[in-house]
């Protein structure tokens, strides 16, 4: 059992009426950096919480509900379900008297990192626990006071404290008591004591999305709303200038046309006023070049830019030079979209000197702060209230549209509501960034990697974040993001290395869902099932073959079994002239393997079945993982096989849904098997991981059957 | 236009059976040279406006480059689509320059028995004349919808895409268009050989 | 214009300009949340509603058109407490993710199972061309053969 950490503990009462409990986390702001760096060394996932007010909260209600406080958001990954499950089980209270709800960003516990990177679930499951520990026997201990018994006679469980024929629910002892003397944190709960964890428990929001009652940002509203929208360039690194809004001005619905030093905006009485005033504005924009994508694919490539060493094992540069003969081969990834259905957006309201914005945000405390900054106010008075969001996938840890409707509200005195139109969300995104990898092996006559190299050479990711401050930028050495997923993951081969070039692109480039590791996934997967070929050897064993006998050696070798097994993996054509592939993956301390089955007809790649295993450490929600596991293998074929941006004169494209080919039902493979294993390590992230093998696995199921290796994805053009 | 569909059916039904040519237009003595009608006329219904409707397969056509319509959209039984992916679960009786999707009455798309994708001028001229091709439609009824139907009329006034970007029109304005069908036909829809 | 039609068996009356898209009065001045706003262009589905029965994509569709039509909603999709099959089955299935394409998918549905009532994989592919970021499609598969048993089958 992990230490209890020292943590603060405040007391208070909350707004509806029940006592609130909240947990402190100690550190200074240095930490932020201490984590970040830590985090790509160890993949501990970092909880950035704040020093003066609770990081997480609870607030138990007279009629026995827990009202918990998440500072982490919503976004589909099923983090309220998993963090509830985690607090019903400490608690000892049932899943239907846990209300998650989302931490507005005045109520103090925010997140100062952000909801993402795989992390909500492994970075709150220690203070988690021990706050709601530590809740449950501050509630039993006072009820002990309460009912008169001695609180070693007392048990809690569906959230009633009882013992010696008397019993009290959470709810009635907290309206009981004034003062709250807060104990020194318990013990945890052993494994054999969950009731909730482990459990396939049906999502707490499910109901609520089935009869589309759910609030998103889109549809938050506030009294007396108007509509306003931005005028956006199309073209890349155009900077405004100025705009002639004379037509603009005397379009129906226009309340006002708002003119700042960089952006214009206008206001009307509804959206579709406003957005067609929007159309008559004339603004002038700087551009300073034109910019065609064989221009940016030239820039993106290994030997250009700043090299770093991100990982090396003995001797690779001996086998792997220029008067060595070795294999090698190249990849190619394209600039990829969020193309998250709900747009972004905001609903602001600023009067008075202070912040009202509702929206889907992955960073609250930086969208804060950036709204503060801009209005010139302080951060405390700023209140982002975090709604539901119709899709993260990294793209909105960029949240620049706050600002903007913080803006425009403050131009009118009253709530103004703001969103992207769908052009502007492909245009204007922050882009997965195009990569392109060469790798190098020497393979001994025996069949064994003598020694491996991999360049990836990619735009920014974490760089290109405002998350990860200029200053930020030397500490972390070189951009964690863009090479996730890039090192070597078979630690036998006696020599390896990885190296990340960076390059900086003339467009936004940052987050997208597993960041690199999709991309360099594919690239080294691919390459070793090349290799694997070269050794005459079966791709799954060849892997096994080179995996380090350790702790995460024996993971990552447990998942390919698994999937092989699962399977049926077998590297010759199978008689329905199908074919499998497989490919693996560590990322955020979780191995995945997958294996997909597919077929090839008129150069047609079709995915019939993928099987997936995966090692989660301690399993939270099985159902939960599972899905993940399936949107990550339906999201990683979609972008994997299908999706790519180009810059056609300076302007992204394509520009819409259809052009931007993504997967539909009818790509989506009919049966995905997912194999979750299990461990006694804490449990890992599973947003991300399981995208990792996707393109690689399709790849090398593919070349199977047709003989030709594709290096580049989109792998189906 | 409403038994239009089940024309269609029977159509496919006897399909098999024809090669080719069967029912030659009307034998008159030409009352004047018509090439050049035909070629004016034949610039609009090899346009993509029309052509990307008329394709020979079961997928429409879309746009400048007449890409496969994106979405997996299809004929289904009756060139309306399919049962919850209708022409018109998207395409209503006008063309909406808020979204960019196209739109005239009974939007659809043309039967197979009318596929012109693949085909010369004048093997398509000859289906459009040719009952058992067109929907047993006389030669009359062929220039009336070639005329004033709004669906085929619909390729002069294309509306936007979703860019906001106008569709491009055929070559020959709707007034010229409409004279050389009637030319045509009133010259006996003669098909010059090529 | 005055425009009148009934919403969720409900008689509405609006005055609007009658292009405006049916998905902002149906968001914005009935304030009904469910249909969502995904592009804009017809392009992914997440606006998706009954008109007359049939599957349409709100965004481009003209209030003007939606005179003296039976407009149906997500929200008008369960009769009462009783959810409809398809709402049903999503919630056997734990369908949604992020949730927010979920009511334009449930829509299709709806509308194809009221004219195909055994969906087979291929009806479902030719039939269902939303678009879901989650990946929710081999859930949503399973849900709609789902649907169609309980849809079938005799209370």
């Amino acid at each position: 059992m992990k230490k209890v950490s020292r943590r603060r503990f405040l007391v208070s009462t909350g707004v509806g009426g029940g006592v609130v409990l909240g947990a402190m986390y100690f550190g200074g702001c240095g930490i932020v950096k201490r984590k970040i760096a830590g985090y790509a060394n160890t993949a501990e996932s970092p909880y950035l919480g704040n020093t003066k007010t609770p990081l997480i909260w609870f607030e138990v209600m007279p009629n026995n509900q827990i009202i918990f406080s998440s500072s982490k958001v919503e976004m589909g990954q099923g983090v309220f379900t998993g963090l509830a499950q985690i607090a019903a089980d400490e608690l000892d209270v049932e899943m239907g008297q846990m209300e998650v709800r989302h931490a507005p960003s005045q109520t103090g516990n925010v997140d100062r990192f952000a909801t993402g990177g795989s992390t909500s679930i492994n970075s709150l499951w220690t203070p988690l626990r021990e706050l709601a520990a530590t809740m449950r026997e501050m509630i039993k201990n006072h009820g002990a006071e309460l009912m008169n018994v001695s609180v070693d006679k007392l048990s809690t469980n569906k959230g009633i404290v009882s013992g010696e024929n008397q019993s009290m629910t959470y709810g009635d002892i907290a309206s009981k008591v004034s003062e709250w003397k807060v104990p020194s944190t318990p013990s945890l709960r052993n494994i054999d004591q969950y009731k909730h964890i482990g459990k396939p428990i049906v999502r707490v929001d499910l109901e609520d999305k089935v009869k589309g009652a759910h609030i998103f940002g889109m549809d938050a509203v506030m009294p007396d709303m108007l509509f306003g929208s931005v005028v956006r360039s199309e073209r890349v690194g155009a900077k405004y200038v100025d705009a002639d809004i004379s037509e603009a001005e005397k379009m129906p619905g226009v309340v006002k046309i708002v003119k700042e030093p960089d952006f214009v905006g206008v206001i009307a009485t509804s959206y579709n006023a406003a957005n067609n005033a929007k159309h008559k504005i004339k603004a002038q924009w700087d551009v300073d070049k034109v910019w065609q994508s064989s221009e940016i694919e030239s820039m993106i490539e290994v030997g250009k830019g700043k090299p770093v060493v991100i990982q090396k094992n003995g001797q690779p540069n001996r086998f792997l030079g220029e008067q060595d003969e070795f294999i090698s081969s190249e990849y190619r990834s394209p600039i990829g979209a969020h193309a998250q259905l709900e747009p972004n957006g905001a609903v602001a309201h600023v009067k008075d000197g202070k912040a009202t914005i509702m929206m889907s945000t992955q960073v609250i405390k930086l969208t804060a702060g950036e709204v503060a900054d801009r209005l010139g106010i302080k951060e405390k008075n700023v209140n982002i209230i975090p709604t539901f969001l119709g899709g993260g996938f990294g793209r909105r840890l960029h949240t620049p549209n706050a600002m903007e409707a913080a803006v425009m509200s403050r131009a009118v005195g009253r709530p103004v509501k703001c969103f992207f139109t769908r052009q502007e969300e492909f245009q204007n995104d922050y882009f997965r960034p195009p990569t392109h990898h060469i790798l190098k092996a020497k393979l001994s006559a025996e069949g064994i990697i003598e020694a491996l190299e991999h360049n990836v050479s990619s735009g920014d990711v974490m760089y290109g974040s405002p998350l990860v401050p200029n200053f930020a930028q030397p500490l972390i050495g070189s951009d964690i993001g863009a090479w996730r997923g890039g090192m070597v993951q078979y630690g036998a081969i006696p020599n390896y290395q990885a190296i990340s070039w960076r390059v900086k692109l003339p467009f936004a480039t940052s987050w997208w869902r597993s960041l690199g590791l999709l991309a360099n996934t594919f690239a080294i997967e691919s390459f070793m099932d090349e290799l694997a070929i070269l050794a005459n050897a079966n791709p799954a064993d060849f892997r096994l073959r080179h995996i380090q006998k350790d702790k995460a050696g024996d993971r990552l070798k447990k998942v390919i079994e698994a999937a092989v097994e699962k399977s049926g993996y077998r590297d010759e054509l199978l008689s329905n002239g199908r074919a499998m592939g497989i490919a693996a993956s560590t990322d955020v301390n979780t191995p995945v393997c997958h294996v997909a089955e597919v077929s090839v007809e008129n150069e047609q790649i079709k995915v019939h079945k993928v099987t997936c295993a995966i090692d989660v450490g301690l399993a939270i929600n099985p159902d939960q993982i599972r899905a993940q596991c399936e949107g990550s293998i339906v999201m990683g074929i979609s972008a994997a096989m299908y999706e790519e941006m180009k810059v056609v004169d300076s302007v992204l494209r394509p520009t819409i849904y259809g052009p931007y080919k993504m997967a539909l039902m009818k790509d989506a493979p009919k049966e995905i098997e997912v194999v979750i294993l299990e461990n006694d390590e804490e449990p890992g992230g599973v947003g991300e991981p399981p995208l990792g093998p996707i393109g690689a696995a399709i790849a090398n199921a593919a070349f199977r059957i047709t003989g030709k290796r594709n290096r580049t994805m989109p792998l189906q053009t | 236009m409403k038994i239009y569909g089940t024309l269609f059916i029977i159509l496919l039904l006897g399909i098999g059976s024809f090669v080719g040519f069967s029912n030659p237009p009307r034998n008159q003595e030409p009352v004047q040279n018509t090439t050049q009608a035909f070629n004016t006329m034949m610039k609009v219904v090899t346009h993509k406006r029309c052509m990307n409707c008329h394709p020979n397969g079961d997928r429409p056509r879309q746009g400048e480059d007449s890409h496969i319509h994106n979405f997996n959209v299809q004929r289904g039984d009756d060139g309306h689509g399919t049962a919850a992916l209708k022409c018109s679960t998207c395409h209503q009786k006008a063309n909406n320059d808020n979204s960019g999707v196209p739109g005239a009455p009974h939007w659809h798309l043309a039967p197979i028995s009318m596929a012109w994708e693949g085909l010369s001028d004048a093997e398509i001229a000859r289906r459009i004349i040719d009952t058992k091709f067109n929907g047993d439609r006389s030669i009359e009824e062929i220039e009336k919808h070639m005329t004033e139907d709004d669906l085929v009329l619909w390729a002069f006034d294309p509306g936007v895409n979703n860019e906001g970007i106008p569709r491009e029109k055929p070559p020959v304005s709707e007034k010229d268009y409409i004279q050389a069908v009637k030319e045509w036909i009133a010259g006996g829809a003669q098909i010059p050989e090529q | 214009m005055k425009i009148q039609f009934n919403i969720n068996g409900k008689a509405v009356s609006v005055d609007e300009d009658a292009r405006t898209p049916l998905l902002w009065v149906v968001r914005d001045v009935l304030d009904l949340k469910g249909t969502k706003f995904g592009c804009g262009k017809a392009a992914c589905g997440a606006c998706t509603l009954h008109v007359n029965g049939e599957a349409v994509r709100s965004c481009s569709f003209p209030v003007e058109y939606a005179e003296g039509k039976e407009i149906t909603t997500i929200e008008g999709l369960a009769k009462g407490d009783q959810l409809h099959p398809v709402q049903q089955a999503w919630m056997e299935e734990i369908v949604p993710q992020c949730g927010y394409c979920q009511p334009g998918f449930m829509m299709s549905t709806a509308a194809l199972l009221d004219k195909i009532p055994n969906p087979t994989d291929q009806d479902i592919d030719d039939n269902i061309a939303n678009i879901c970021r989650c990946g929710t499609y081999y859930r949503m598969r399973k849900a709609i053969h789902r649907a169609a048993e309980i849809k079938n089958t005799p209370s």
